[in-house]
């Protein structure tokens, strides 16, 4: 067990996505459950960003096939999919 | 090719020869072969020269036999022969043997109905002593630029801005809506321009000053009269087309040499040009450090299997940045991508060659639906049909296959195509182009956002479709807007003529002869996008022209480094000034905090996508731009003592 909960990894992808993503829209609020890709925050080269981040923050590194936006379409989901990869 | 430049006055207090000078100043880059003048009361114009046709007997400003009509012309009209035939026998005198003179024949002969008759490039500028009218026009698609200004009655015209900006009678200031549609559709859509009160025609109309009034009106009209089959002779109607285009555009005093790309389209103009040049062409390419733009192998295959002789510029991201702001000095406006740099390289080679005159390629993509974006549209359109179906949006992968990692095949990325718009939309085809280019508003400064207030640039082009639009099928559709938003306003000027003329290199380009782009457009969409393979029936037609390899091979897009151009070793000084929070916050387009994290970003070399690398392109080019022009500065003039030709209207003058 790593002993990241799903709130502690989602306030880290947000942290991470505000100031790589929205540095140029501050006022822009984010909720948990907003499509990224719909709020235009990610585009497909972000999500190569978002997969790294992944990779070297919590050590998880999605397979090709789960490059879906049920698990990295909105915080929420990434943080889901983060914790049941280490789980 | 050459520059043209003048002034037309309310009140007949004349124009200086010395405002004339400093005009021709301004553009002398264009044409340094030489120059002149023509003032009266009324109208100045000024021309500077490129000798490429009737090198002894060329020079302008020029006027017919008995003085009525005098022309200041930049361009070619490539079937002036025929209709020196058909104006002397209708009695008119010729005294040269130029393009020139055929147009105050015709004009003198059939008015405005001489434009149908012209099959070429230009944008010219007449002064009808008869009339006191002053007649400024420009050709069907855009290939030659022309710009004006009014203030008080009185018009300024010029092939660039910079020529009405050099009279010190035109204040030089920002237009945000213009700037606004560079970053949008990558260039301003005429007639706008990034200048406040400078218009530029827009292609195929003209206009008509007279008493201080100018009237503007379309003389060419892009259809497409889509034929349900393919005409049993459409192949050999396209080889008489493309074989006396490219012939009609060898008609030159001087060497004419080809750009070869790599591609079919440059691959068959330079392949058509060798087999009809009684010399051994000349060829001239641009080759990349980086192999994911490079298209070399190509290029030598084709320059060995035609003898030509090929010269080619070794582009690296160090040039790119060092040349950019020479790049927007010639550009008059910002940009959203570097690719104009390298045509510019490849016009300083081709000039260091002694070649004045390159055939090239363009057109083809959007007359045979040959760009990605038209797959796109085919693709998209089949999965709107079925929106359950998963096994259509995979197509997408087959469209770019150079892309790659996450780039490619995933679901956000097919997702970027499918949710941009539904087939209702007019603009359908371009609405993920035109919001992913418009990401850049995210950057604009308070100053700008309040400028641009609630202004829709789409909604205006919605509104200013033409009445046929909605009767087109969705290909065409596309077309047309491809043909009017990106290849006039952005890709004939900033990387056609612009980087061109920075060295004195005149474009031709078979495929923009209008009998070829009123054929395709008539042609059955398939015959042109089959399934996901462009440009079908040029394909089989080349077949006896091209070698198979280049043929058959995928299209590949220009492209260029942006970004990295700018960042890390070796970066230019000028980058750090031009980014620096003081300026970005005294000049007011876009936001200093929002510079600085995409700077940050840059700076570790996390800045690669589309979005943030056209923010890095626009800032830049932005603000070179401001620096550039938004200064008054005037200078020096020619002087009129050396030029080739000056005319004065004496009779009227002592009037």
């Amino acid at each position: 067990m790593t002993g990241w909960t799903e709130e502690q990894v989602l306030a880290q992808v947000r942290g991470f996505i505000e100031k790589e993503f929205l540095y140029m829209r501050p006022g822009v609020a984010l909720a948990d459950d907003d499509s990224l890709m719909k709020k235009g925050v990610v585009d497909s080269m972000g999500v190569l960003e978002v997969m790294q981040f992944l990779t070297d923050t919590f050590g998880v590194t999605p397979a090709d096939d789960e490059i879906t936006e049920a698990n990295l379409g909105s915080l929420r989901a990434i943080a889901r999919f983060v914790v049941q990869k280490l789980g | 090719m050459c520059g043209i430049a003048g002034i037309a006055r309310l009140e007949p207090r004349g124009v200086d020869l010395e405002t004339l000078g400093r005009m021709a100043k301004a553009i002398h880059h264009r044409g340094p072969d030489g120059y002149g003048f023509m003032t009266s009361p009324h109208v100045g114009f000024a021309h500077v020269r490129l000798s490429i046709v009737d090198l002894a007997g060329g020079a302008q400003p020029l006027a017919s036999e008995g003085g009525r009509v005098v022309v200041t012309f930049n361009g070619e009209v490539y079937n002036y022969r025929e209709l020196t035939v058909e104006l002397a026998a209708l009695g008119h005198e010729f005294r040269t043997h130029s393009d020139t003179e055929v147009l105050v024949h015709a004009w003198e002969e059939w008015g405005p109905a001489m434009f149908d008759r012209l099959n070429g490039q230009f944008a010219v500028g007449l002064f009808d002593r008869a009339t006191q009218e002053v007649i400024l026009f420009r050709d069907r698609f855009g290939v030659r630029p022309l710009f004006y200004a009014q203030r008080g009655g009185d018009l300024y015209f010029g092939s660039e801005v910079k020529a009405l900006f050099a009279t010190g009678e035109i204040e030089p200031a920002a237009d945000p809506l213009g700037l606004d549609e560079v970053f949008t559709y990558w260039g301003a859509l005429p007639p706008r321009t990034p200048f406040k009160g400078v218009q530029q025609l827009p292609p195929g109309h003209y206009a008509v000053w007279k008493d201080g009034r100018l009237t503007v009106k379309p003389w060419y009209r892009l259809d497409y009269p889509e034929a349900r089959t393919e005409p049993a002779t459409a192949i050999r109607e396209l080889d008489e087309i493309m074989r006396s285009g490219v012939a009609f555009r060898l008609r030159a005093d001087v060497p004419v040499g080809g750009y070869l790309s790599g591609g079919l389209d440059s691959s068959i103009t330079c392949s058509l040009a060798a087999k009809a040049s009684p010399f051994a062409l000349r060829t001239f390419s641009v080759a990349f450090e980086d192999p994911r733009f490079d298209e070399s192998a190509w290029q030598n295959q084709l320059a060995g299997e035609i003898g030509s002789h090929h010269a080619v510029s070794r582009i690296t991201a160090g040039q790119i940045a060092a040349d950019f702001p020479d790049v927007i000095r010639h550009t008059e406006t910002p940009l959203l991508r570097t690719a104009p740099g390298p045509m510019y390289r490849l016009a300083k080679l081709t000039r260091e060659r002694d070649i004045k005159v390159v055939l090239t390629g363009e057109g083809a993509d959007e007359l045979f639906l040959g760009y990605d974006l038209f797959k796109e549209v085919a693709v998209r359109l089949f999965c709107a049909r079925n929106p359950a179906s998963t096994a259509r949006p995979a197509l997408f992968n087959r469209i770019y296959p150079y892309l790659q990692g996450a780039n490619r095949g995933g679901e956000f990325w097919r997702n970027f195509f499918l949710d941009a718009g539904t087939p209702d939309d007019p603009l359908f085809s371009h609405l993920p182009r035109f919001h992913l280019t418009a990401r850049t508003k995210e950057f604009y400064g308070a100053a700008m956002r309040d400028s641009v207030g609630g202004r829709d640039a789409l909604g205006e082009l919605r509104d200013a479709l033409p009445a046929a639009f909605g009767s087109w099928s969705p290909l065409n559709r596309a077309a047309w807007l491809e043909m009017t938003t990106l290849l006039s306003p952005y890709l004939l000027s900033s990387q056609g003529d612009r980087m061109g003329m920075a060295h004195a290199i005149e474009g031709r380009y078979p495929f923009l002869d209008h009998r070829l782009y009123e054929f395709a457009a008539a042609l059955p969409t398939s015959s042109k996008l089959l399934g996901l393979k462009e440009k079908e029936i040029l394909r089989r037609w080349a077949r006896d022209i091209v070698p198979p390899a280049i043929r058959t091979r995928g299209k590949q897009p220009y492209r260029a480094p942006d970004a990295p151009s700018f960042f890390g070793e070796g970066a230019p000084a000028w980058v750090a000034e031009m980014l620096d929070p003081e300026r970005t916050r005294a000049l007011g387009y876009f936001e200093p905090a929002a510079v600085d994290g995409l700077v940050r970003r840059a700076r570790r070399g996390a800045a690669t996508g589309f979005r943030e690398n056209q923010a890095i392109v626009a800032i830049l080019s932005t603000h070179l731009w401001h620096e550039r022009f938004l200064h008054r500065s005037l200078p020096a003039p020619l002087p009129a003592e050396r030029a080739d030709v000056v005319m004065h209207d004496g009779a009227t003058a002592a009037r």
